[in-house]
């Protein structure tokens, strides 16, 4: 069984956002939802000042602490690694938010359209699959494209610079697992004991 | 990346934590010390207000879900959720301790419920309570539990917060006890105990709260940030006037004050542990919004 994971290659990332919003297209999150956010910082000062962005989502951990902390079970890891919320069993406790320490999941208050009150043909057509007002929510790692068999998630598909990688963490001879290997990729907070599958290389 | 201020938790988290902690808390002084706080038909005060109060917690629980509809299936991961935990407690409490009370009814009169099998104190009865009063116990601990138990916010992760909770729990109940008794007969030296038993608590609850400002400045970059926040940020005036002195130095020192006289003063009693009230609300309060995410890169 393969436990997917995704190698994030810092030094490559020029900020164009191409990965958060083939997200919200893939996914339909409403407005305030992002699944893939490129967080960004100013660093030194002229002339050698630079912007350096930090592409996140969900990173699946082995051991999810938002999972443990859910009291109705609504968080579950499948054997492939994915961790993913189901909306029918979320009570909206938002334990899950607090416990991550990775801020990847959105606890959603309302739907409200993205230009006013009135949704858009596009959001009457997505929003619908997300009616989970009063629950949380948070990358599936594309879930239902990788099930297809062949398919990336969203933001790796889409990214120009194949900043993100995508694969199997178990396969020494995957491409994740070699740079990983080869380029001493590290895990966010590794004190936190939560073991992520999303790596970064800087 | 910056540390971040969580905002997922706040007042209606606070008021849940309080009236848990307070009403577990009076169950438990009423179940082992007998402190009663006088009889309203047939049954004590301090039983019925800790179900009112542990049930105006499970509300504002309910409430603050964004499903409450969906409340029963938080009782599906005591395994590892402290919430899961806490809402099975809430309900084993209010239904062993409510049938508890029920026995004890008076009306015109009459004990109509005095047949029960668990009325008095029958093996079925001191059984209720024993389970009532772990459930208790649970409901007063648990919600510091949730805090500690995460990883992502270093200021929460520490077993101080549900070691402050439950002494400032037991405070704020026998603060209750010396609030009502200006209106019952306490014999004096029974009110010099409860006086010293308060003060021992307020003490040690600050002493756990200098014990938390000490780990966090040095356990954690972040941990220290939320230091900051209590002590010189915009939580100071609630963290170190409304919690430290006004609810913990300055009821001390009244305590103190009253309990050395040749007679304890009720009065100066009583406003001492008024000032515990607040000042428990506002530590709860001021420690969950002083919570920040660590930097995860």
């Amino acid at each position: 069984m393969p436990r997917w994971g995704m190698v994030i290659d810092i030094s490559r990332c020029v900020g164009c956002y191409a990965c958060t919003v083939a997200c919200k297209v893939e996914n339909g999150t409403p407005p305030g939802v992002w699944y893939a956010p490129v967080y960004e910082k100013e660093v030194g000062s002229y002339p050698t000042a630079k912007r350096l962005f930090l592409p996140t989502l969900c990173y699946h951990c082995k051991n999810p602490p938002c999972m443990k902390a859910c009291p109705t079970r609504a968080i579950s890891k499948r054997e492939d690694g994915v961790v993913l919320v189901d909306p029918n069993k979320c009570c909206g406790s938002r334990a899950c938010v607090a416990a991550c320490p990775y801020g990847a999941l959105t606890f959603v208050e309302e739907i409200k359209g993205e230009f006013g009150a009135e949704l858009t043909p596009w959001e009457q057509a997505r929003y619908p699959q997300n009616d989970g007002v009063g629950t949380v929510q948070k990358c599936t790692f594309c879930a239902h494209r990788i099930d297809q068999g062949n398919l990336e998630p969203a933001c790796v598909q889409t990214c120009p610079t194949r900043c993100r990688i995508f694969g199997d963490l178990e396969d020494p001879g995957s491409e994740v697992s070699k740079l990983i290997r080869e380029h001493n990729g590290t895990q966010a907070r590794p004190e936190a004991g939560t073991d992520p599958s999303v790596f970064y290389l800087r | 990346m910056e540390p971040k201020p969580q905002n997922v938790w706040g007042a209606p988290h606070t008021s849940w934590f309080f009236a848990m902690g307070v009403g577990g808390a009076l169950f438990i002084n009423r179940a082992l010390f007998g402190i009663e706080l006088g009889r309203i038909f047939g049954m004590t005060v301090a039983d019925l207000l800790s179900m009112i109060l542990i049930a105006i917690g499970g509300l504002i629980l309910i409430g603050d879900l964004g499903k409450p509809l969906r409340v029963l299936r938080a009782l599906l991961n005591p395994r590892t959720s402290w919430i899961s935990v806490g809402a099975i407690a809430d309900f084993v409490f209010l239904v062993l301790a409510g049938l508890w009370v029920i026995a004890d009814l008076e009306w015109q009169g009459a004990r109509p419920f005095a047949g029960l099998p668990w009325a008095g104190n029958s093996p079925l009865g001191i059984a209720f309570q024993v389970i009532a009063g772990a459930a208790a116990f649970i409901v007063i601990v648990y919600p510091g539990l949730v805090l500690a138990a995460s990883p992502s916010i270093p200021f929460w992760n520490t077993t101080l917060i549900p070691l402050q909770f439950l002494s400032f729990a037991f405070a704020s109940a026998l603060g209750l006890a010396l609030i009502v008794a200006l209106w019952l007969p306490v014999p004096p030296a029974l009110l010099t105990a409860w006086a010293s038993a308060e003060i021992l608590l307020l003490a040690a609850t600050l002493l756990l709260f200098l014990a938390h400002l000490l780990h966090g400045t040095t356990s954690h970059t972040t941990a220290k940030l939320s230091v900051d926040r209590l002590v010189k940020g915009e939580l100071q005036g609630p963290f170190i006037w409304g919690t430290l002195v006004g609810g913990l130095l300055l009821p001390i020192f009244l305590a103190l004050y009253a309990s050395l006289a040749a007679s304890p003063a009720p009065q100066l009693l009583a406003i001492s542990a008024l000032l515990t009230l607040p000042g428990n609300w506002l530590s709860k309060y001021t420690v969950i919004k002083a919570g920040s995410y660590a930097p995860f890169l």
